[in-house]
């Protein structure tokens, strides 16, 4: 549905930014202060939020509406003016009223500082998730953490990175409401007394445990058309209002104020983990804080309409995102039992059929594990409960299969050995009804591979829902003149219905539209060269190709494969094997974990190269190398719209799904991949044609694993051209400053570890390289081709995402 | 700590006065509730009403009197405001004591008990 035209007149709307100024912020009206201006207008739609949450919770109260809680412990939620103004209809409007006070709305919005509460696309996903349930009328809310720290600011120092912290409440943060009326008590640590019950039941008391009050933040979330706005509810830690009186014990005085401090660290930073986990306490902690304190305002929710929990699985759904939340499984099972006096089977045939899993990754090291130790130490009653959903689930196994003992081993929720850990992804698919991956490549890796046992004994509850993106900030409000140029030509539908891009199939190949299709893409990439001089004092040419690779560093993302074609052509050039045909410019821009070494030294050799290469006459500015600092949603946003080319490289089976593959394609970007993730959906919707593919497939390279058959220093002997590569870097010309720094991948190969498999694709990579160009030269089969994509897009919208989980998972039924 | 103590029959009834059963007073509840057992009362109520909130060194002080107790005897609690009871449950400590709503049902039940 449409925002109407009329949802506010200027003249509203600049009494309520004036009424902000002076009474919100007590500054005077008018004013050119950019950041005065961004907070009125924030507070200013926000007033309109805050009654819109109202409405819509009548109505949810009065349909008795089933709501679904996404629990994450990462929402990149990016920006939010933009995102607020499209969806309430106000974007023209306020556009209009600042202009008339010489002010330009792009630089109002530079303002706003994104909150970086997300490492990467599980946290962006959650974001679009939250957008399209609201836009799609959903009850949906997400549950998170207030971390004070987001991701880490990146800086870089000499081609290294720097971390910083990333103060994103250093001032005030319009967008949410601080709910002390509605904190909670959570108990954690202590320990457990082995008791009788009145009829001399075994009776576990937990007793000696600390409180840690959670303070929720709400931030409205508002669906396209203004009729839905829900809420995102951030959880931070405090200490009890108890504890402060505890501060007037002199005695306890030091104690009493270290203890305050531990407490309000929990929610103090976000763990920039990313796929590497390091099994500290504290991020145990997070992760029980927001689900005790989700759990506990679910159902205290739940009960002010129900006497009791018969009703529960039909009113509420709750979907855990990753493994990180899956303490959701024990800590239902313990409210139900321990505080509702539930029976044991029916507190789990309720959690069950409650709560649902998504899981985001194949990669062994992501999935986690904790310590069976430390459990005890911080939540032992949680350890109790999940020792006897194991035994209760192993019994079952045993009696389906009798005598598969290795079986019993391979499923249980405990992994024996010289430390005993607990396995979270078993813990959230025993406590879950459905078990969702998010590509059709990575379900069926999951059901074949990492959770065969479980696809074995309940096939039943493995769904794939791929996901999928909100088009409304990655092409309405981030792409503002391509999505001027659609609603002019197909009307502005797409919007709400991704789908109806398909109409611009007809125009793919009429002149007049490729002409401003590709006067559009010229725009932005002159956008994108200019911030890229501002930033990097760098100058690029805008006709040359736009070949671009952001995300997050990681070896299975392959920069370093990307890097090694650079080196190639670079070779090629200085060599005079090769004249360039086609200018081109590589962007790369990600952060590293801060302990991932390999992904630093990625990052510093990105720098390196591209010094080299941008200072190299001899390349005549055939070639540029940019690094842009600071990845974030909203850097995303400029970059994407200016993209030809979008590097969606890993090795194949390694991503999962993928999203900013999504967010070029319906952007206009042409897309070179291996046949991973979602990367193989792409190539189903859009045609062999219009998407480059390359390289060895998921089951070639678990054969080549399972085989032994794959030794990179074979493929350095037998090919020059990957040997003078390798041996660039080994012989330091791009570290001549540094000597040395840059041996370690020579050496990786030679060692035969590498376990990303560069090598075999390389020369499949520099084919595919070698056909973009050749195309790139055809300007107008490139362009019918960036067309194309654009209005084969459909599917990934994040709307058809949750439609799929809304109609596979939140509304499954189940047999009495 | 201000506790109001009296004898009806042979049931003794403690009723603390204070709002709070917390660190700063659990260990002296502790003691005196030790000190009543040791004088041979076995027949305990104790009656919450005017606590608002007890943590966790409060509650292990009234498990520890419970355990004192043992087999000889009864303690049994009346009165429990709504946020003491939740951590009642939260413990599982309602599984254990018997917590009636009034002094009279719990003097009540324990002359059945005799």
């Amino acid at each position: 549905m449409k925002p109407t035209a009329n949802e506010i007149s200027k003249s509203d709307l600049k009494a309520s930014i004036d009424y902000h100024l002076r009474c919100s912020l007590c500054k005077e009206s008018p004013t050119k202060e950019h950041r005065d201006l961004f907070l009125s207008t924030a507070f200013s739609l926000r007033d309109r939020m805050a009654k819109k949450i109202l409405k819509t919770e009548q109505r949810y109260q009065k349909s008795q509406t089933k709501r679904v809680y996404y629990l994450s412990l990462e929402f990149l939620i990016g920006r939010l003016m933009g995102n607020n103004l499209h969806n309430l209809g106000m974007f023209d409007v306020c556009r209009e009223l600042l202009i008339e006070a010489g002010i330009d709305i792009d630089e109002v919005r530079e303002q706003e500082r994104d909150p970086g509460l997300g490492n990467g696309g599980l946290g962006r996903l959650a974001a679009c998730f939250l957008d399209s349930m609201a836009t799609l009328d959903i009850a949906g809310f997400g549950y998170g953490i207030h971390y004070e720290y987001g991701l880490f600011k990146q800086e870089i120092d000499n081609g290294y990175q720097r971390e910083k912290p990333d103060n994103w409440l250093a001032d005030i943060n319009p967008w949410e409401f601080k709910r002390t009326d509605e904190k909670c008590i959570i108990p954690i640590y202590g320990r457990i007394e082995h008791f009788q019950d009145r009829h001399g039941e075994y009776n576990p008391m937990w007793l000696d445990w600390n409180v840690i009050v959670g303070i929720p933040f709400d931030i409205p979330v508002v669906g396209y058309g203004g009729k839905t706005v829900n809420w995102l509810r951030l959880y931070g830690a405090g200490s009890s209002e108890d504890f402060d009186i505890q501060i007037f014990n002199e005695g306890d005085y030091f104690r009493a104020v270290e203890q305050k401090v531990a407490t309000e660290t929990i929610t103090k930073m976000l763990y920039p983990l990313d796929t590497i986990k390091s099994g500290r306490e504290l991020r145990l902690v997070q992760e029980y804080f927001l689900v005790a304190c989700t759990l506990k305002d679910i159902i205290r929710r739940y009960l002010k309409s129900n006497e009791n929990f018969d009703r529960f699985p039909d009113q509420v759904a709750i979907q855990m995102n990753d493994t990180h939340p899956s303490l959701a499984v024990a800590e239902l099972m313990r409210l139900l039992v321990d505080e509702y006096a539930l029976s044991w089977e029916r507190a789990w045939e309720i959690t069950q059929q409650t709560l649902a899993y998504t899981n985001h990754t194949v990669l062994a090291e992501a999935l986690e594990k904790w310590p069976a130790s430390l459990l005890e130490r911080v939540i032992p009653r949680h350890l109790q409960i999940i020792y006897e959903i194991n035994r209760r689930f192993l019994e079952k196994v045993a009696v389906l299969h009798p005598y598969d003992v290795d079986l019993l081993r391979r499923v249980s929720l405990i992994e024996e050995g010289e430390t005993k850990l607990v396995r979270m992804a078993h813990l959230a698919l025993v406590g879950s009804h459905s078990v969702n991956g998010v590509s059709a490549l990575h379900t069926e890796i999951l059901k074949q591979n990492n959770f065969s046992d479980f696809h074995a004994i309940w096939p039943e509850r493995f769904v794939n829902v791929t996901n999928g993106i909100t088009q409304r900030r990655w092409l309405l409000d981030a792409n503002p003149r391509l999505a001027g140029l659609i609603n002019d030509t197909i009307g502005d539908a797409w919007i709400t219905d991704l789908s109806q891009l398909r109409r611009l199939e007809p125009h793919a190949d009429q002149t007049g539209f490729m002409d401003e299709f590709r006067d559009i893409k010229r725009a932005n990439k002159e956008t994108l060269s200019e911030i890229i001089s501002d930033t990097l004092w760098l100058s690029i040419d805008p006709d040359s190709l736009f070949d671009i690779h952001i995300k997050r560093i990681h070896e299975y993302k392959r920069q370093l494969l990307k890097i090694m074609h650079i080196v190639h052509e670079y070779l090629q050039i200085v060599r005079g094997e090769k004249t360039p045909t086609v200018a081109k410019t590589f962007i790369f821009a990600g952060k590293a974990a801060p302990g991932y070494w390999v992904a630093k030294q990625i990052i510093k050799l990105i720098h390196n190269v591209g010094q080299v290469i941008n200072q190299d006459r001899r390349i005549r500015d055939a070639l540029k190398v940019v690094f842009l600092p600071d990845y974030s949603v909203s850097l995303a946003e400029k970059i994407i719209p200016a993209a030809d080319l979008s590097e969606q490289i890993s090795t194949a089976g390694q991503e999962a799904s993928g999203t900013g593959n999504m967010k070029f394609m319906l952007n206009g970007a042409l897309t070179v991949g291996t046949l991973d993730g979602a990367n193989v959906e792409m190539l189903e919707e859009v045609g062999a044609d219009n998407i480059f593919i390359f390289g060895l497939k998921a089951e070639e390279i678990a054969d080549m694993i399972k085989k032994k058959t794959y030794y990179p220093v074979d493929y350095y002997h037998r090919f020059p051209e990957i040997r003078r590569v390798l041996d660039a870097f080994r012989d330091n010309v791009f570290c001549p400053d540094e000597q040395g720094i840059f041996q370690w991948i020579y050496h990786r190969m030679m060692n035969n570890e590498d376990h990303y498999f560069h090598l075999p694709d390389f020369f499949p990579y520099i084919q595919a390289q070698d056909q973009i160009e050749a195309e790139y030269l055809d300007s107008v089969n490139w362009t019918k081709k960036a067309i194309l994509n654009v209005a084969r897009s459909g599917k990934f919208s994040s709307d058809r995402s949750i439609s799929d989980y809304n109609r596979l998972i939140w509304n499954k039924k189940f047999p009495n | 700590m201000q506790l109001k103590h009296k004898k009806t029959n042979d049931v003794l009834i403690v009723r603390p006065l204070e709002k709070r059963i917390d660190a700063s007073t659990a260990a002296e509840f502790k003691k005196k509730m030790g000190e009543w057992i040791d004088a041979g009362n076995r027949q305990i109520v104790l009656n919450l009403s005017e606590v608002d909130f007890i943590d966790s060194s409060g509650l292990g002080a009234i498990i520890s009197g419970f355990k004192k107790i043992g087999n000889d005897g009864n303690l049994v609690i009346c009165t429990v405001k709504e946020s003491v009871m939740s951590l009642f449950r939260l413990t599982r400590m309602n599984r254990v004591f018997d917590i009636y709503a009034s002094e009279t049902e719990a003097l009540d039940a324990l002359s059945v008990k005799a």
